[in-house]
C-alpha cells in the first residue's frame, strides 16, 4: 500500500469514525439502527475498494449495465474487462492479460549459474508460444529506470535490519532454522547489492500481453476475446508466468498506454499495484 | 489521474461538513429525518472520496451525466504530428508525444546455438535496461494486409462474371464460354486460398513518450528521446533501428490495422458459408 493509499484510507476511516460519534443525534429509535447499518456498509466498501477495488467496481458497474466511453469510437464494456471499437459493422474487441516473465529473463545481466539454463531456453519457448498463437496480439514490456543511489540506500537499511534480527536471534539463543532463514534473507539481499555495485541498473518492469478479437456483433467479439485470452494464458503457462486478465482501472491505463506513456516512473507506480 | 486529490478534497470536506451539521445541529433547526438522509449522503460522498483515488477519472463524468453509457471523452484519442512521425495527445495544458521505433530483428532461436540463445536473452536484459524513464518495448503478431491484393481479385472475378455474361449474350462458340468459365474457376479458387486463413507477421518496435507545454516541443522532446534509444538499440543488437512515420504508425495504435478489414471480412463470410453448408 504506498504513502497517497494510507492517507485517503486515514481521512475515509476518519469521516466513518466521526459518524459513529453523530450517531447520537439520530435519536434512539429505528433511524439509529439504521445509521448503525449505513455506517458498517461503508466501512466494509471502503476495506474491500481497498483490497480489490478492480473486482468490486466492475461488478458494481456490470450489475448496473454502466459503459464508459474513454474516447470516441471506443467502449469500455460492463465488465471493464474488454475495449470495443466498431468499424464499417465489425467489433474489434481489445483485451489484457499480466504477464510478468522469469525475472531472470529480463531482470539480470549476469544471470546465476543456476539461471543459464532457463535463460538459454526462454527464446526457443517464446518462439514455440508465437508459433501457436493464430490470432494478433502483443507481449508489452514498460520498463523504467529506478534512482541507483535509493536502491542501494533502502536494500543497505533492510540488510542492517536483519543484522539486527540476527543478533538478537543469536542472543536469544533461537534455533538454527530462524538463524539460517536471516542469514539467507541476508545474503539475498547482499546478492542485490553486489550486482548494483558491479553496474547492474535495477529496473522496475511492467509486462502484459495484449490481444484483439473480431466479431460480427458486440458479444461475438467478445466471446471470441474470450477464447483467445484463454488460449494466450495457456500457452504462457509454458513459460511459468502467472497470468491475469486486466479488469477495471488498469484496463484504461492500458488503453491510454497505446496512446501515450507516463513521463515519469512516479507517475506509473501509481497506476498499478493489485493486478500487476 | 492528476486530479484525483483535488476531488478526494472536495469529497471528504463535503462529507465532513454533512456529518459535523448531523452532529450538531440541534433538531428543532434539522428534523430526525433530515438528518439521517445527510447522514447517509455523508457516508456515500465519504466512500466515493475513497474510491477516488483510483477512480477520479469516472466520478465527475458519473455525477455529471447521470446516465448509463458514460462519456469520459469525445475527442480522437490521438491526433498525428505535422512531421507525421510521432502521435500527439493532450494532457491537461500540455502535450505528450509518442514515437514509434521499429527494431527490425530476423533471428531465430532454431538456428541458434546454446551460447547464442543465451547471448540474446542478456541482449533482451540490456535493452530493457537501456532507459531512466518510462519506455515501452513491444512484440507484435499481426494479420498480414492482403487487402488490396483480394480486392484486386474481386475485380478480376467481376470483369470475368462481365465477360461470361457477354459471351453468352452473344451466342459465342463453347469454347470460349468454357476458356472464361475456366478463367473465372481460378479466380475464384485464388480468392478462396488467399482467404482461408490469415497470414500473420511478427515485428518488435519500441515506443517513447515525452511531455512539452506546445506540440512541436513535445515532439522534439520525443523524437531527442527516440534517437537516445536508438543508438542503444543498435548498440545491443547491431540492427539499424528506425522511426516509424506516417500510415505504418497507425498498425500499433488502430486495432483494426492488426486485423485488415478486407481480409477480416472475407474470413467472416468464409465462416458463415461454412457455417451454412
Amino acid at each position: 500500500m504506498d504513502e497517497t493509499k494510507v492517507v485517503f484510507l486515514l481521512f475515509s476511516l476518519m469521516v466513518v469514525l466521526f459518524g459513529f460519534l453523530a450517531l447520537h443525534a439520530l435519536g434512539k429509535g429505528v433511524l439509529y439502527y439504521i445509521g448503525v447499518l449505513f455506517l458498517l456498509i461503508t466501512v466494509l466498501f471502503i476495506l474491500a475498494m481497498n483490497w480489490v477495488d478492480a473486482k468490486l467496481f466492475s461488478s458494481i458497474t456490470s450489475i448496473l449495465g454502466v459503459t464508459f466511453q474513454p474516447a470516441k469510437d471506443y467502449l469500455i464494456n460492463k465488465q471493464q474487462n474488454a475495449v470495443i471499437k466498431e468499424v464499417n459493422g465489425i467489433f474489434y474487441a481489445t483485451g489484457y492479460v499480466t504477464a510478468n516473465l522469469f525475472s531472470y529473463t529480463f531482470k539480470a545481466e549476469s544471470a546465476p549459474e543456476d539461471d543459464e539454463e532457463k535463460m538459454i531456453a526462454a527464446p526457443e519457448l517464446w518462439e514455440r508460444i508465437v508459433m501457436n498463437i493464430s490470432f494478433p496480439f502483443k507481449f508489452h514490456v514498460l520498463a523504467s529506470g529506478l534512482d541507483v543511489q535509493n536502491i542501494r540506500d533502502e536494500l543497505e537499511g533492510k540488510r542492517s535490519y536483519q543484522e539486527f534480527q540476527l543478533s538478537r536471534a543469536m542472543q536469544n539463543n533461537s534455533s538454527e532454522v530462524v538463524i539460517t532463514d536471516i542469514r539467507r534473507k541476508m545474503s539475498t539481499i547482499q546478492a542485490k547489492i553486489d550486482r548494483i555495485s558491479q553496474g547492474e541498473k535495477p529496473i522496475a518492469t511492467l509486462m502484459y500481453l495484449e490481444t484483439t478479437a473480431i466479431g460480427v456483433s458486440e458479444k461475438a467479439a467478445l466471446d471470441t476475446l474470450d477464447a483467445q485470452v484463454n488460449q494466450l494464458r495457456l500457452s504462457f503457462s509454458s513459460m511459468d508466468v502467472e497470468t491475469t486478465r486486466i479488469i477495471g482501472r488498469e484496463l484504461y491505463s492500458l488503453f491510454n498506454f497505446n496512446f501515450s506513456l507516463p513521463t515519469e516512473f512516479k507517475e506509473l507506480s501509481t497506476m498499478f499495484d493489485q493486478q500487476s | 489521474m492528476a486530479n484525483y486529490f483535488g476531488v478526494f478534497f472536495g469529497l471528504i470536506v463535503a462529507s465532513a461538513v454533512l456529518m459535523g451539521l448531523v452532529a450538531y445541529v440541534p433538531s428543532l433547526f434539522l428534523p430526525t429525518y433530515v438528518k439521517i438522509v445527510l447522514f447517509i449522503i455523508s457516508l456515500a460522498l465519504d466512500a466515493m472520496a475513497f474510491t477516488s483515488r483510483y477512480y477520479a477519472y469516472l466520478i465527475s463524468p458519473m455525477l455529471k451525466q447521470r446516465k448509463k453509457h458514460l462519456s469520459l471523452s469525445n475527442e480522437n484519442p490521438y491526433m498525428l504530428s505535422q512531421s507525421g512521425d510521432a502521435i500527439l495527445r493532450k494532457s491537461g495544458e500540455d502535450f505528450i508525444a509518442t514515437v514509434y521505433i521499429s527494431v527490425p530483428l530476423y533471428r531465430s532461436a532454431t538456428e541458434m546455438e546454446d551460447d547464442e540463445k543465451l547471448d540474446f536473452s542478456q541482449q533482451i536484459s540490456r535493452l530493457v535496461g537501456l532507459s531512466k524513464e518510462p519506455v515501452r518495448y513491444t512484440t507484435e503478431l499481426y494479420v498480414m494486409n492482403k487487402d488490396s491484393y483480394i480486392q484486386k481479385l474481386r475485380e478480376r472475378i467481376t470483369m470475368t462474371e462481365n465477360d461470361e455474361a457477354e459471351l453468352q449474350a452473344k451466342d459465342a462458340p463453347k469454347s470460349d464460354l468454357d476458356r472464361t468459365r475456366g478463367k473465372l474457376a481460378m479466380w475464384r479458387n485464388m480468392l478462396d486460398s488467399i482467404s482461408k486463413g490469415f497470414s500473420f507477421e511478427l515485428s518488435t518496435y519500441v515506443t517513447v513518450s515525452a511531455k512539452g507545454s506546445k506540440e512541436y516541443e513535445a515532439s522534439s522532446l520525443a523524437q531527442q528521446k527516440a534517437k537516445e534509444m536508438m543508438s542503444g538499440i543498435g548498440s545491443v543488437f547491431g540492427v539499424p533501428p528506425s522511426i516509424i512515420t506516417g500510415q505504418d504508425l497507425l498498425r500499433f495504435v488502430e486495432p483494426e490495422y492488426l486485423l485488415p478489414i478486407s481480409t477480416v471480412t472475407e474470413q467472416i463470410n468464409k465462416n458463415i458459408q461454412e457455417q451454412v453448408i
